[in-house]
């Protein structure tokens, strides 16, 4: 352990763990590594002790539990009393990062340091490497959107998605990310902004009809931008025609996002045949394990009818 | 319910859809891997038993062994490491749970408190932290000590939920950390236990959680992150703490396209929930997921949408036993994965929402802040629905908390007596 190598701790009485007793619920058989440097840790924290020795520990305890945030914390706060380099502290963290890709404490760890540093510089590439290792990391994106709204980043990002969607279309957290690069600025997108966005997710619909992530970006934008949702009545019909019914070969339908798309369009006209019968063909063919829901919107429909007259 | 027409949904659905692209990606070869390990698991016409003693020796594991040194990772989560065995235990087998257990459970979690902060930490000498909090009081509720409760010192825990209170009207997790929708769910929690729910503590909150559904329907875990079925919960159940659910979820939440994409969350042939958008199922869903169904279903009725469960829990009854249980014991994510307390704890929970029907009951308690999650109630459930084997019948809970049936009402108004 470099903290002991390094440093002379005679001056620290080690605090032992107290778990609750001798018949504590779930206590640790810890390696003794861990079992001492946390009685020191505990020991140094105790006298809020910001050093170089202490700073050092962290380093050993976070390489053998990312997971602890309290000693994250306490490294912030060393790192800030002691008025350290932070960029070296980030390429730290990068190794860290790389050791553990799992791990999410260094991303709020990554956020306070960079929030002071005042330098986005490191962040893209390292977070490019990251979502490289796990394309769907919920932390790392989380993060690239505080990045961005901080440091005013939106330029990078819609192309960036665009890299990440023709990879695999099917990224529904880079589909997320793109909804928040268009809609998440102050300013509202223009008309021609968002009708590329429609053309662009049609496109990414025609690779793979049944891509529930490209759907609900679709009805996302057209809800967002309030535009109707008719809009995409025709293309729905490309890839679902349910006007023959149950005698229809299964080649007319190829989609059941927009067979769900096509009801809603119908609903909202009121034509509750049509949309009925778009309920019925999922409900009984194509996405039957929500039968219950898809009959629950017919009967909810024909209620509103109903009640209307 | 006799009176009513009964629609025959106790089916479980074991084809894949017949609509499948052929366009290969990263995310459809790792779906196709998992339908096919878990078809491989789910035999037609048999449901398997739950291996109930399995299951609780398991989780008994933490209550009479040290756990090894593999369980470092956790150290930081001791609270967790404590609930989630005692959660599990008490739905499938509360007998099992030792007679002394009660005074151990809370001097391990008095042993995490912070003296600094005088809210709960994830170990020893750690921080404060409010999942730990929220987990920590849950166990010190199933303990049921009230020896305990008492030396609680919940002035100093108030004080700490609202050191962790935002500006923006959400909540962080500890001094310095990360500001979620969990950390919400996890204070109110936490304070309608303790009954220290004040209009200050949530001021703005509400708001801050409506800000957290996206696009798709679904909750992030803070505004503009993606829908997510964790957060979703947390969100949920958060509106359910803050006011009257028949009035704060179609007020704050736009419940149609909730409802949409929680429905989207359960996938064929496995009958389990995926957790977002074109991610595989995993066993923790069944609650995460299964859990914003319960609450849902208790206040369906009331506004008028039936009161047929809107999802097939004949088909995640299936999930849950042919692909989540491991044969060593405890339960799992899905197949090729090891048990662990944290799955078992949620997988079962989600089993009990399989097995009863949740419900509010608008005015069983007199309507006021911190007595909104503790006015539920409980049936089994039909068996035109799903059907439960008695074998593996096992216990109800308060859907808002993940406690035992009973537990979270009894410490709440533990303290509402001192008032
Ligand atoms: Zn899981």
């Amino acid at each position: 352990m470099s903290y002991i190598e390094e440093f002379s701790w005679d001056d620290i009485t080690p605090i032992p763990q107290n778990d609750g007793g001798n018949d504590a619920i779930a206590p640790i058989a810890y390696d003794d590594d861990y079992r001492i440097a946390m009685e020191y840790l505990r020991a140094v924290m105790k006298i809020e002790e910001f050093s170089e020795r202490s700073l050092k520990l962290t380093e050993d305890v976070i390489l053998m539990n990312a997971a602890h945030y309290t000693v994250w914390q306490y490294r912030t706060r060393i790192l800030f009393a002691l008025d350290k380099d932070l960029e070296q502290e980030l390429v730290w963290v990068e190794f860290v990062g790389q050791k553990f890709p799992k791990n999410y404490q260094i991303w709020n760890h990554r956020e306070v340091i960079v929030n002071k540093l005042d330098n986005p510089i490191r962040e893209l590439p390292f977070i490019e490497v990251m979502l490289e290792i796990d394309t769907k990391n919920y932390h790392v994106w989380s993060y690239r959107q505080w990045l961005v709204r901080r440091f005013d980043l939106w330029a990078t990002e819609v192309p960036y998605t665009t890299i990440m969607i023709e990879q695999d279309v099917r990224n529904n957290s880079a589909w997320n990310h793109r909804f928040f690069a268009i809609f998440g600025r102050k300013e509202v997108p223009s008309d021609e902004v968002v009708s590329d966005e429609i053309e662009f997710t049609k496109a990414a619909i025609l690779k793979a009809p049944q891509n529930t992530s490209a759907w609900n970006y679709l009805t996302g934008v057209m809800k967002k931008s309030g535009r109707p949702l008719s809009d995409l009545e025709s293309f729905c019909l490309t890839l679902s025609n349910p006007s023959s019914g149950f005698k229809t070969q299964d080649l007319d339908i190829t989609s059941a996002r927009s067979l769900e798309v096509l009801a809603d369009i119908y609903a909202e006209k009121q034509d509750i045949p049509k949309a009925s019968l778009a309920w019925t063909l999922l409900a009984e063919k194509y996405d039957t394990v929500r039968e219950n829901y898809w009959n629950h919107r017919k009967s909810q429909a024909t209620a509103k009818i109903l009640g209307a007259f | 319910m006799a009176a009513q027409y009964i629609p025959e949904i106790n089916k479980v659905h074991n084809q894949e859809s017949p609509l499948l692209d052929s366009l290969v990606t990263e995310t459809s070869a790792a779906q196709n891997g998992t339908a096919r390990s878990c078809e491989g698991l789910i035999l037609e016409g048999q449901l398997p038993v739950l291996n109930r003693s399995a299951h609780s020796q398991f989780l008994q594991i933490p209550l009479k062994l040290a756990l090894p040194s593999a369980f470092t990772g956790l150290d930081a989560s001791k609270p967790w490491l404590i609930y989630w065995p005692l959660q599990a235990l008490s739905l499938i087998d509360p007998a099992s749970i030792p007679p002394d257990y009660s005074a151990r459970v809370s001097a391990s979690i008095f042993a995490c408190i912070s003296d600094t902060e005088g809210a709960i930490g994830g170990g020893n000498g750690q921080i404060a932290h409010l999942a730990s909090t929220y987990a920590g009081v849950n166990a010190l509720a199933i303990s049921g000590d009230t020896k305990a409760w008492q030396a609680l010192d919940r002035n100093r825990v108030y004080q700490f939920l609202m050191a962790m209170k935002c500006d923006d009207g959400g909540f962080r997790m500890h001094h310095g950390g990360e500001e979620d929708v969990r950390a919400v769910y996890c204070a109110l929690a936490t304070a309608t236990l303790l009954d220290i729910m004040t209009e200050e503590l949530v001021q703005g909150t509400i708001e801050w959680v409506s800000r957290c559904q996206t696009y798709e329907g679904g909750i992030g875990g803070a505004p503009d992150n993606e829908a997510h079925g964790g957060y979703a919960f947390c969100g949920l159940a958060s509106l359910c703490l803050l006011g009257n659910p028949l009035e704060v979820i179609p007020e704050y939440l736009d419940l149609e396209n909730f409802v949409r994409w929680l429905s989207a969350r359960q996938y064929q042939p496995e009958g389990g929930f995926s957790g977002r958008s074109n991610k595989l199922v995993d066993g923790c869903y069944s609650w995460w997921v299964g859990g914003c169904w319960a609450l849902l279903e208790g206040i369906m009725p009331s506004l008028k949408m039936g009161w047929v469960p809107l999802w097939s829990k004949a088909d995640l009854q299936k999930y849950i036993l042919c692909c989540c249980q491991s044969p060593r014991g405890g339960l799992r994510d899905k197949p090729g994965k090891s048990a662990d307390f944290y799955h078992s704890c949620y997988v079962l929970s989600g089993l009990s929402v399989v097995q009863h029907r949740y419900r509010y009951v608008d005015g069983a308690r007199e309507k006021t802040l911190s007595n909104w999650s503790l006015s539920w109630d409980y049936s089994a459930e039909d068996s035109a629905v799903v059907e439960v084997s008695v074998e593996n019948q096992i216990g109800a809970l308060n859907p808002v908390h993940v406690l035992p049936w009973g537990v979270a009402e009894k410490m709440h108004d533990f303290y509402a007596a001192y008032r």
